[in-house]
């Protein structure tokens, strides 16, 4: 039985499975040894882009050690429950790799202290992510859902990044811990307030905060133990701890303060009455996540220390109901083969041990008295009645408590025991030790802490002293009350009962009116968007691309005319251009009227005969107005050329006269556009120049040539001394243009050769 | 002297870009060349005309005084030969083109445009695609 390698079926043997699982066993007991030993916050860094000053700067504080409890906590019955629910599943071993490495990503990104190192962190839990939601790679839905996660995940990373390098600019330093000290000194400048908007939307869309919800459900395709990692316990909360970090900070902002109260609660609203909409058990207690989530950023946005200590217990507290709860409904899913609660019932004869870790999780949902969910439940109540919480804070609360209570009970009780409706359940059964033992004890947790809340006190103060610096000792404790909570949950809890019987019928009616919702949801808004985009690149491909070559090369040039006339005007004031020097000999002028005249009958010419030789004056007069200004070797160069040219040209004519094509295309002279636009670049080349040449003349380089011509390179004709010493790399490159374009015409001009005779081209 | 210098190169770049923009091939080509020849009078035009007395140290003497600025000639020389090969390339591949294409008009080279069937990018209108399709059927 002791099999290393996979066994036959594909799956893996139980030491590679129990080596995988130590993983996060020994990073939890690491994590609680050093908790117990070492005074907090620690803080270590290394110099790693010492240049931009970049370092990898980690800082474990009370809030960093809750987080990294609930990560190696929850990954541990992660890593055991997907060794049973994926067993003999071939891709267990690539699930094991990935879900490492998304929990290194993880406490990389709650211990970072430094924006950049932190960033890093975030978007490689996003890549983890999609790569996990897309597990079952052969399926489309699936492929589409990791898509969609990770195409908001990853926009909102790149409006994050936008928001810390302008915060980092803003405040002068990328730790995190000195901004948080930083930050409420500094005045409010619109830099500031871009980065916090940026900064909202990055975590908003890791949190699927409202308008950002729709992908989480979607999310719900990943393999349940991944969706029980991923979107209950750790990566969703990344926002919440983003923004519970930099609370201390942007606490006193009243954008950040309403944003986050304001999105918090219409997506803990939104989210639990989604949830009625759903007959699919994961994507039920998704829609509760994303409620909770909501509830938890409105409390991060609520001031007080109240809102912190609640932040802190219902992190915890979540992790501790949900995890299991997706665990329990991946058991279903496992031991019947569905999950739509229509077909399901009176489970708990099958399912006993799932029955039992089901009921003590959903009463930590439920807020039940004796679970860490009621204690939540009582600290929130304080905390909002401290805060000033507006109404539809409030009401959005009480909507979140009460159907928590009705999914709590259709999860817990519905599939469980008997209902009205459809009963039938096929062959259920329950599933390994692996597979119930996780639920269980991380339920457990939940009702321990709930009886003894003086465990988590430690805990959930040090998380409570990180968010709120300013206080000296945060004044409260977990203890079991039954004062006016439990007035207000016995309120809460009829109308979640109520609720919970009435499912079906709201659930229909749910359903008609979400429907229409449905078409002009966010869900569908994204689609539309995506879809658009192909689109409008077809349509712009359309528009650019239109097949006429004389097209492409007047949108190169009215590009370039509209760079260099908008560059002037820009400059406009602060040019001088050139005053009138002296009208020079006959030379220079005669030279300029050659070339001027050649340009003007290379246009005007059809036949290609005259058009070569207007060309050819173009040149000679070019070369002539060297020779008049002091430079008789480019003249000769511009002499020699400019006469092998016409030869080429006069055998390529020749090539074309047998062609039958010597005369030119029989298209109009006068073009009014391509004038025009033809005028436009000649005048901005030519004020260009204008422009340039007025300016001062930095004479450095050539004064260095005059110079050391002669004792250094024993050549008295500066030019010449120039091109084969001082920049005889530049002529070596210039030699090797020549021949490569040698190289490039011979095979063409060969492959004309056929055609009798000989002598085409040079 | 500025002046006329100015105005040849205007005229020379609007002739060279009103070419390049021609629907015939070749003339796309000559414009090209004049583009060139304009380019290097540009740039020696940057380089200032200080002097009309090539820059040679005389015999006997060390220091180059009161001649043309060098190095602009220098670059121009350079240049002179990379825009003779570049015209000379363009007309060979001018000539393979006409001598495959049978045809000197731009409009008519359509083989890397969108097929009329093409399901993402159709021609821009119907007009657009009575090129037969593919080019070895015109072969």
């Amino acid at each position: 039985m002791a099999a290393v390698t996979e066994d036959r079926r594909g799956g893996l043997g139980w030491v590679e499975r129990g080596l995988f699982t130590a993983l996060p066993t020994l990073a939890l007991g690491l994590v609680v040894w050093k908790l117990a030993l070492l005074e907090l916050p620690l803080s270590v860094s290394w110099s790693w882009v010492p240049a931009l000053g970049i370092d990898l700067a980690f800082r474990v504080d009370g809030l960093s050690a809750l987080m990294l409890l609930m990560i190696t906590g929850v990954g541990t019955a992660v890593f055991v429950y997907a060794g049973g629910y994926l067993a003999g599943h071939p891709g267990l071993r690539r699930l094991y790799v990935l879900l490492s490495l998304f929990m290194l990503a993880m406490i990389g990104c709650v211990t970072a202290d430094h924006l950049v190192v932190l960033f890093m962190f975030w978007e490689a839990t996003s890549v983890l992510s999609f790569l996990l939601v897309g597990f079952d790679h052969e399926r489309t839905d699936s492929r589409k859902s990791a898509q969609q996660a990770l195409m908001i995940t990853g926009t909102g990373g790149l409006a994050l990044l936008g928001g810390f390098i302008m915060l980092g600019q803003a405040s002068g330093t990328y730790v995190i811990s000195e901004i948080v000290d930083v930050l409420p000194s500094l005045a409010a400048t619109p830099e500031l307030t871009a980065a916090l908007v940026l900064i909202l939307i990055g975590a908003f869309t890791k949190s699927a905060q409202f308008p950002f919800h729709f992908w989480l459900p979607n999310a719900m395709a990943a393999p349940t133990p991944v969706s029980a990692y991923l979107h209950s316990a750790t990566m969703v909360k990344l926002g919440v701890y983003l923004l519970a970090r930099l609370d201390p900070g942007f606490g006193e902002w009243p954008l950040w303060e309403w944003g986050l109260k304001g999105a918090g609660s219409i997506t803990a609203a939104w989210g639990m009455v989604l949830a009625l909409r759903e007959r699919d058990l994961k994507r039920i207690l998704a829609w509760s996540t994303v409620a909770t989530l909501g509830t938890l950023v409105t409390l991060v946005g609520l001031r007080g220390e109240g809102a912190t200590v609640a932040v802190g217990t219902l992190l915890l507290a979540h992790a501790l109901y949900k995890a299991p709860l997706f665990f329990v409904a991946g058991n279903i899913d496992h031991g019947t083969g569905t999950r739509v609660i229509d077909h399901l019932g009176n489970l708990r004869h099958a399912m006993p041990w799932t029955a039992a870790a089901a009921l003590l999780a959903g009463a930590s949902m439920a807020g039940m008295p004796l679970s860490f969910g009621y204690v939540v439940k009582d600290v929130i109540l304080e905390a909002k009645s401290a805060g000033d919480v507006f109404a539809f804070a409030k009401a959005a609360n009480t909507v979140f408590g009460a159907v928590a209570v009705a999914v709590a009970g259709v999860a817990a009780v519905r599939v469980f025991w008997r209902h009205p409706g459809v009963n039938e359940t096929c062959e259920a059964h329950e599933g390994g030790p692996a597979l119930v033992a996780p639920p269980l004890l991380l339920a457990l947790a939940g009702i321990t802490l709930g009886t003894f809340p003086f465990f988590a006190q430690e805990l959930i103060a040090g998380a409570t002293g990180a968010m709120t610096p300013d206080a000296e000792a945060v004044a409260f404790s977990l203890a079991l009350e039954f004062g006016p909570a439990l007035l207000s949950l016995l309120a809460t809890f009829a109308v979640g009962v109520v609720v919970y019987l009435l499912w079906d019928p709201l659930h229909a009616r749910f359903e008609r009116a979400a429907r229409r919702v449905g078409r002009i949801g966010m869900a569908a808004q994204f689609e539309r968007a995506l879809s658009w985009i192909p689109r409008s690149a077809a349509a712009s491909t359309r528009a650019l691309q239109t097949g006429r070559l004389p097209a492409y090369v007047a949108l190169a040039a009215g590009t370039i005319v509209i760079a260099l006339a908008a560059a002037l005007v820009a400059d406009w004031p602060s040019l001088y251009w050139p005053s009138a020097d002296g009208w020079p000999g006959g030379g220079p002028v005669g030279a300029c009227a050659l070339i001027v005249f050649g340009a003007v009958a290379a246009v005007l010419q059809r036949d290609r005969l005259v058009l070569l030789l207007a060309a050819g004056l173009v040149g000679y007069g070019s070369g002539l107005l060297f020779l008049f200004t002091g430079a008789p070797d480019v003249a000769y160069t511009q002499f020699t050329v400019e006469t092998v040219f016409v030869i080429v040209v006069a055998s390529v004519l020749l090539a074309l006269n047998r062609q039958h094509r010597a005369a030119g295309l029989a298209e109009p002279l006068w073009r009014p556009g391509a004038f025009m636009l033809a005028v436009g670049f000649g005048a901005a080349v030519t004020a260009l120049l204008l422009v340039a040449t007025a300016g001062s003349f930095d004479t450095a380089l050539s004064q260095f040539f005059a110079e050391r011509s002669v004792p250094d390179a024993y050549g008295r004709n500066v030019v010449n001394v120039i091109l084969v010493d001082f920049r005889a790399l530049d002529t070596l490159g210039e030699i090797t243009v020549v021949l490569l374009s040698l190289i490039a015409a011979v095979p063409l001009l060969q492959a004309l050769r056929p055609a009798r005779d000989k002598g085409d081209g040079a | 002297m500025t002046a006329v210098l100015a105005a040849t190169i205007f005229a020379t770049v609007t002739a060279g870009v009103y070419l390049a923009m021609s629907r015939d091939v070749f003339r796309c080509v000559i414009g090209l060349a004049l583009l060139g020849a304009a380019a290097n009078l540009v740039l020696f035009a940057a380089g200032r005309l200080v002097s009309p007395l090539p820059a040679v140290v005389p015999v006997g003497e060390i220091l180059l005084t009161d001649a043309a600025n060098p190095l602009p000639q220098a670059l121009v020389l350079t240049a002179i030969v990379i825009g003779f090969a570049l015209v000379c390339y363009s007309l060979v591949l001018l000539l393979r083109l006409m001598r495959d294409a049978r045809t000197d008009d731009a409009l008519a080279l359509r083989y890397a445009e969108p097929r009329p069937d093409d399901p993402v990018k159709p021609p821009a209108s119907a007009a657009d695609c009575d090129v037969a399709w593919p080019p070895e059927d015109r072969a």
